[in-house]
């Protein structure tokens, strides 16, 4: 018997990391001229976003079905394990609602935790990260899913958007609208926390952008986890990853790509950062 | 309690009081809005109190420079600036008593105990005369409890003015609490009458600005905090709708004319169906405020006495509607910190709204906006805290004045377009107000700013000599470049800013500049420059054909 790990692919885990770490991940599904495609099984990330970038209509992404995560669950509890379930935020997707009848369509005392991330991409991937590390040492499926939890907090993530076409396109901008305005172009920086896109700054240029994403990550100060990602424009995403290992703020710089889902709203060209702090670790 | 001797008031001592008085009572703006609840409950007493107030002070320090030829100046000015500036029932009746508060002085060298006395009874007469059905329990009831306080103290043979003026404040406040027992629907909300409120603010910030005391804020604390919550007032607006036939319309307007008779128009509203009416005036101008289902008679019937000015008319159910609707989004409508910027051209000053500016001032190098401009659009932002982006050397000084007067002001010294749109764009809502205004600073110092002119002269500048007509760029205030086209100004000005790798060149085109000649040179400058970017942005700016941001 062991703790198992299961996610989706809007934590945008690397797969390479995934397989690693033994976490599962359960494809959402990314509809592109009418056609359904399983995230990172069907279509990779350089199909979706050269198709993105020509769309007439802006691709969309369905969560994974309670079927997708019963099929999961089931296999892994026929070997024996326990799982904890780790999810985009309720408050984006419903994806953490699949999971939810999933469990209940396997029976209320099956060994799972399923656990509301409340944050939305690679800052997901990271808690995943987190859970992962313990499930060998941790005594129990109870105590596995409380350390996940009392982890959300640390998690932060920033990123800088090359163009706000998509994201207008996607309808997302709502009350960020009169903030990041339209007559000038801006690179704007938006933060991924609790769940929601926030705008946070509007820098003019990318370089700048890519400043402040530095500057605010150095804020942090010692940091457990980081990572930087990106849709498409590896080059900058390399050159910022350089960067921040140069600045030795945590151990290693990991390398993630934006997913259709948040993929189809930040475009080409973006770039983020994302982090979990080690000030005031318990655990 | 001791308080300072005064023989007499002073023109400059009855001005910087007022003048204290128009602060503490924007202070207060919001609890007296709060307590409206009649005539019509759309929370502006105070609003109209302060704006009244205000014209009137500011028409006297208008004249600051000037000899105001003692108290009889001051009086004369006073009584016109709150004629003019009267806004709403409240404004009104405060003007009138002003008015003949005003007129007692006019003969008066140095206003006295004695002089002062006429000047309350005088403004009684005044405010009571102004309105063609006086009501007690209102404004008009604590406006006149001060005229006999004063008076009591004259005849004990009291010679210091500010004696009096304690007293009329205490009777002020003590008819101010009297309100809810003369007018039931005050009592049934358990409140005040705001009008009054307004009066015993404005009186008692004279009385603490002469006396250096600090009496008025306790002595009004428990009213304000009686103040009902906008649902307990939408739900009265709600509960007298339906059997209402309606609140009317509210009318106003200011008759100039010569032979007026304030009394006999009156008299024709309060026969008349008006609802209620204030009518106050001279025999050349007369200020109407009346509220009526069907305006055309009331107008018709002053326009054959006069020429009509300021007028306004207003359908007060929907000031009711307004009203009840506020009471639902008031929480999250006010905002926290908001920004006002200065600019002058239809595109720059959309270009700021756009960006998350909530009030835009006309104006920069040639129609410098005054204190009270940069003072009255902040005020109408209701923001808790405002930052004011001057966008030109000669406003930011205006702008500090301003942000003396009031402390919710906060200057961000941007001294271009360019400058003042970094730092919008450095602006955060969700982000503290001492960071935003470092962050902004810092923007301005970030980014580079020219400015493309014509010279109308020959002239010399920075020892250069420069040709009329001929197009010269500033970069940061410097001379950089003097050609014959904008064009090739701007372009050789440029070559000398320092352009590099991930540089962003903004061209705001101005009223002047050609769209055509725009695109070619920025074709140019992309073909010169591959590093850079070039953004062109139409700012209908006048006098620069093209201001300019690098950055």
């Amino acid at each position: 018997m062991a703790l198992r790990i299961v996610t989706d692919s809007a934590s945008d885990l690397p797969a390479s990391l995934a397989e690693q770490l033994n976490v599962t991940v359960v494809p959402a599904y990314v509809i592109l001229d009418d056609v359904s495609y399983r995230d990172g099984v069907d279509i990779t990330q350089d199909e979706f976003f050269n198709r993105l970038i020509g769309a007439a209509r802006l691709p969309t992404t369905s969560q994974p079905t309670a079927a997708d995560f019963e099929a999961v669950y089931r296999e892994l509890l026929e070997q024996g394990h326990q799982v904890l379930s780790i999810h985009v935020s309720a408050k984006l997707s419903g994806t953490l609602n699949s999971a939810i009848q999933a469990k209940s369509a396997l029976g209320e005392d099956q060994p799972i935790e399923i656990i509301d991330s409340q944050l939305a991409s690679i800052p997901v991937g990271l808690l995943v990260m987190d859970a992962a590390g313990r499930a060998d040492t941790a005594d129990s499926l109870t105590e596995l899913a409380s350390y996940a939890g009392s982890r959300i907090g640390r998690h932060n993530g920033f990123f800088a958007l090359d163009t706000l076409e998509y994201l207008a396109k996607g309808g997302r901008i709502g009350k960020a609208a009169s903030f990041l305005g339209s007559i000038l172009s801006v690179k704007p920086i938006l933060s991924l926390s609790e769940g929601e896109v926030h705008p946070l700054e509007r820098p003019r240029t990318m370089a700048r952008a890519l400043n402040r994403l530095i500057e605010l990550v150095s804020q942090e100060g010692q940091l457990d986890r980081l990572a930087v990602i990106y849709s498409t424009g590896e080059e900058a995403a390399q050159r910022l990853r350089h960067t921040l290992a140069g600045m030795d703020l945590a151990e290693e710089v990991i390398l993630a790509r934006f997913g259709p889902a948040l993929g189809a709203h930040v475009g080409p060209n973006a770039v983020g950062v994302a982090f979990s702090s080690s000030a005031g670790d318990g655990g | 309690m001791t308080i300072p001797n005064f023989t007499s008031f002073s023109a400059q001592d009855l001005v910087e009081a007022f003048s204290a008085a128009c602060h503490r009572l924007d202070e207060h703006r919001d609890a007296v809005n709060a307590l409206n609840v009649f005539p019509v409950p759309d929370g502006d007493t105070g609003t109209n109190m302060l704006l009244t107030l205000r014209d009137a002070v500011g028409k006297t320090a208008e004249n600051s420079g000037l000899d105001l030829e003692g108290v009889p100046g001051f009086a004369a000015q006073f009584a016109d600036g709150a004629f003019w500036g009267a806004r709403g029932n409240s404004g009104v009746i405060l003007s009138q008593f002003i008015a003949g508060f005003c007129a007692a002085l006019k003969e008066s060298q140095a206003c006295t105990a004695g002089e002062l006395a006429k000047a309350f009874e005088g403004g009684r007469e005044s405010a009571y005369h102004s309105v063609s059905n006086p009501v007690e329990g209102t404004m008009l009831t604590v406006l006149g409890a001060m005229a006999p306080a004063a008076a009591q103290l004259i005849d004990g043979g009291e010679k210091n003015p500010l004696a009096l003026w304690e007293a009329a404040f205490q009777a002020g406040l003590d008819a101010l609490e009297s309100t809810p027992e003369l007018l039931p629907v005050l009592k049934e909300v358990g409140v005040v009458d705001a009008g009054g409120l307004g009066v015993v603010v404005i009186v008692g910030a004279v009385l603490d600005h002469l006396a250096g005391s600090d009496r008025l804020d306790a002595a009004v604390e428990k009213f304000e905090a009686a103040a009902p919550e906008p649902q307990a007032l939408a739900s009265l607006n709600t509960a007298a709708g339906p059997e209402h036939a309606g609140w009317g319309f509210c009318i106003q307007f200011v008759i100039q004319g010569q032979g007026l008779d304030p009394e006999a128009i009156r008299q024709t509203f309060g026969e008349s169906e008006s609802l209620s009416a204030v009518v106050a005036g001279t025999e050349r101008q007369v200020r109407v405020h009346v509220h009526s289902e069907d305006p055309e008679p009331i107008m018709a019937q002053c326009r054959a006495l006069g020429e009509l000015h300021q007028v306004s008319i207003q359908d007060m159910d929907e000031q009711n509607v307004d009203m009840v609707g506020q009471a639902e989004s008031r929480a999250g409508s006010q905002l926290e910190i908001a920004l006002v910027a200065v600019a002058a051209g239809d595109g720059l000053e959309k270009l700021f709204e756009n960006t998350g500016c909530a009030a835009v001032i006309s104006g920069g190098q040639t129609m410098n906006p005054s204190v009270q401009q940069v003072l009255d659009s902040a005020e109408a932002t209701r923001a808790s805290s405002v930052i004011v982006l001057p966008n030109n050397g000669n406003v930011v000084s205006a702008a500090e004045q301003a942000a003396s007067r009031d402390p919710r002001l906060h200057v961000v010294p941007s001294k271009s377009i360019p400058q003042g749109i970094a730092a919008v764009l450095a602006f955060s809502p969700a982000t503290s107000l001492e960071d935003n205004l470092d962050n902004m600073t810092r923007a301005i110092s970030e980014v580079v700013s020219i400015e493309v002119t014509t010279a109308v002269r020959d002239t010399t500048i920075e020892g250069r000599p420069v040709r009329q007509g001929q197009c010269i760029s500033l970069t940061d205030g410097e001379l950089t470049a003097v050609e014959d086209t904008p064009e090739e100004s701007l372009y050789s000005a440029l070559g000398k800013a320092g352009i590099g790798p991930g540089s962003l060149i903004t061209f705001y085109l101005g009223q002047q500049a050609n769209p055509q000649d725009a695109a070619d040179l920025a074709v140019r400058i992309q073909e010169n420059m591959p590093e850079a970017e070039v953004d062109t942005v139409y700012g209908g700016q006048p006098h620069y054909q093209y201001l300019v941001s690098v950055e």
